[in-house]
């Protein structure tokens, strides 16, 4: 048991959180693309950022980087200050995104010596190990590749770090079904596995609703829900009512009153209900209506259907 | 190694509770026995894409369980009374079946009598052809 709990979590600095902001603040020019964020990102844990294109996924990413600066709030990776000591967060954090900054004239053989010469560590063998895993040529200029080579190229070069924390900005959206697989496989198999913490946003829900422990859905600048994954699958389910006659008004004013119900809709004689909470408390008492209640069906949510209910209560809520 | 395990990621159930779900159904068949070894965290969490601490968290649900345990230098292990417990286990869910049986001929308006009737004409028919295993 001990050795299973006790799984080695790298580095992290000792700190609590992976990456933690508080109210954090940034936007462009007059428009704030992140208003007040919260995010704590465990340490070992594959995190995915999630949220509508817009939402401030990739803002919140750059201020984490300290590509930008946060025009309120704080912001800590692994423990130290994006602002005050950027240089230990950029010695001890690997990057990817959709949007490179590699030299496209350098070839990739060029490009690692780059990067090991600016590097504080760095681990040829592994990266030459990833190269493979992907089929990346070392004599190929970075601009002959694709967009989605030009991401694994910039997971092979981060990894050869040995980063603590590996921060991907949508790596996957430009690879195709094999490449995204191979990919996340590595990911998971590998990076986490060795108890780095990986920190992923994507609005490909496909990506992540396997590979991720952990998500944080993200709107308008603001966490709407972070959670534990599975445990967001425990405890929203849609549940299904059939009754031997449709019921009346009253009743269903009384379903909708029952503690962990989001909302409900008839469905010909019965009833669908959205819930969340102690699904299997609200099981009970659909189950002990006093209506006479044929069938009650518990169905788990994907993770789609959460992240819709999240974005959509958010947008009704304004 | 791995092959006889899998996971619906859009089902909506846990995918830690597939996890065990998956391991005990394999004690169950036999395709995993009293001591064999189960895939290293690493290694199933790259075969099937999930997150490491997933899998951690369905090995230890596991271990709670008493099915599994992990011996230092040889990894995780199915234990040798797995069959026992599960078996347990399925007594456990047989008898609570029996009691929502009951309730649904209730609920049918079935008498105790006619219930009662049903059942030891299962019983004569099972004891009967079995021999007297249930003495045993």
């Amino acid at each position: 048991m001990e050795e299973l709990a006790n799984r080695e979590v790298a580095g992290s600095g000792g700190a609590d959180a992976a990456i933690e902001t508080r109210g954090l603040v940034a936007g462009y020019g007059r428009r704030e693309a992140v208003r007040g964020l919260d995010l704590t990102v465990p340490p070992g844990s594959v995190y995915g950022f999630l949220g509508p294109n817009g939402a401030g996924k990739t803002t919140t990413i750059k201020t984490l980087l300290g590509f930008r600066k946060p025009d309120g709030g704080s912001a800590k990776v692994l423990g130290y200050d994006v602002v005050g000591e950027s240089l230990e967060v950029r010695a001890r954090v690997g990057f990817a995104s959709e949007v490179d900054s590699l030299y496209g004239g350098m070839t990739v053989r060029r490009l690692c010596r780059f990067c090991r010469d600016v590097g504080r560590t760095w681990d040829q063998a592994l990266v030459d190990r990833y190269l493979g895993v992907f089929g990346l040529r070392e004599d190929v200029k970075a601009r002959k590749l694709s967009r989605g080579q030009r991401v694994q190229l910039q997971l092979c070069l981060a990894l050869g770090s040995e980063p603590e924390l590996l921060i991907l900005d949508e790596p996957t959206s430009g690879l195709d079904p094999l490449a995204r697989h191979a990919f996340l496989k590595v990911l998971v198999g590998d990076v986490a596995a060795e108890g780095r913490t990986v920190f992923f946003s994507t609005h490909i829900l496909s990506d992540i609703e396997a590979v991720a422990d952990t998500i944080g859905i993200i709107k308008d600048g603001r966490m709407l829900v972070s959670d534990d994954l599975d445990h967001l699958r425990e405890t929203h389910k849609t549940f299904r009512m059939a009754y031997a006659e449709a019921p009346p008004e009253e009743e269903m004013r009384a379903l909708r009153e029952l503690p962990g119900v989001r909302s409900l809709e008839r469905e010909g004689r019965g009833v669908r209900l959205r819930v969340r909470g102690d699904t299997e408390a609200v099981y009970r008492a659909l189950e002990a209506r006093p209506y006479e209640v044929r069938d009650v069906d518990g169905i788990g949510m994907s993770l789609e259907d959460i992240f819709i209910a999240y974005v959509e209560e958010a947008e009704g809520g304004r | 190694m791995g092959v006889w395990l899998d996971v619906d990621p859009r089902s909506g159930v846990p995918i830690y509770v597939q996890l065990v779900e998956g391991v005990r159904r394999a004690l169950e068949v036999g395709t995993l026995r009293p001591g064999e070894r189960l895939p290293t965290v690493r290694a199933l969490a790259g075969e099937l894409t999930v997150a490491p601490n997933t899998v951690v968290k369905a090995y230890n649900e596991l271990q709670r369980e008493g099915l599994i345990e992990s011996r230092a230098g040889v990894g995780t292990v199915v234990v040798g009374e797995a069959g026992e417990t599960m078996r347990r286990r399925k007594v456990e869910d047989l008898y609570g079946r029996v009691g929502v049986l009951v309730r649904d001929a209730a609920g049918l308006g079935i008498t105790e009598e006619d219930l009662r009737e049903r059942f030891d004409r299962e019983l004569g028919r099972t004891f009967k052809t079995v021999g007297n295993r249930g003495e045993a």
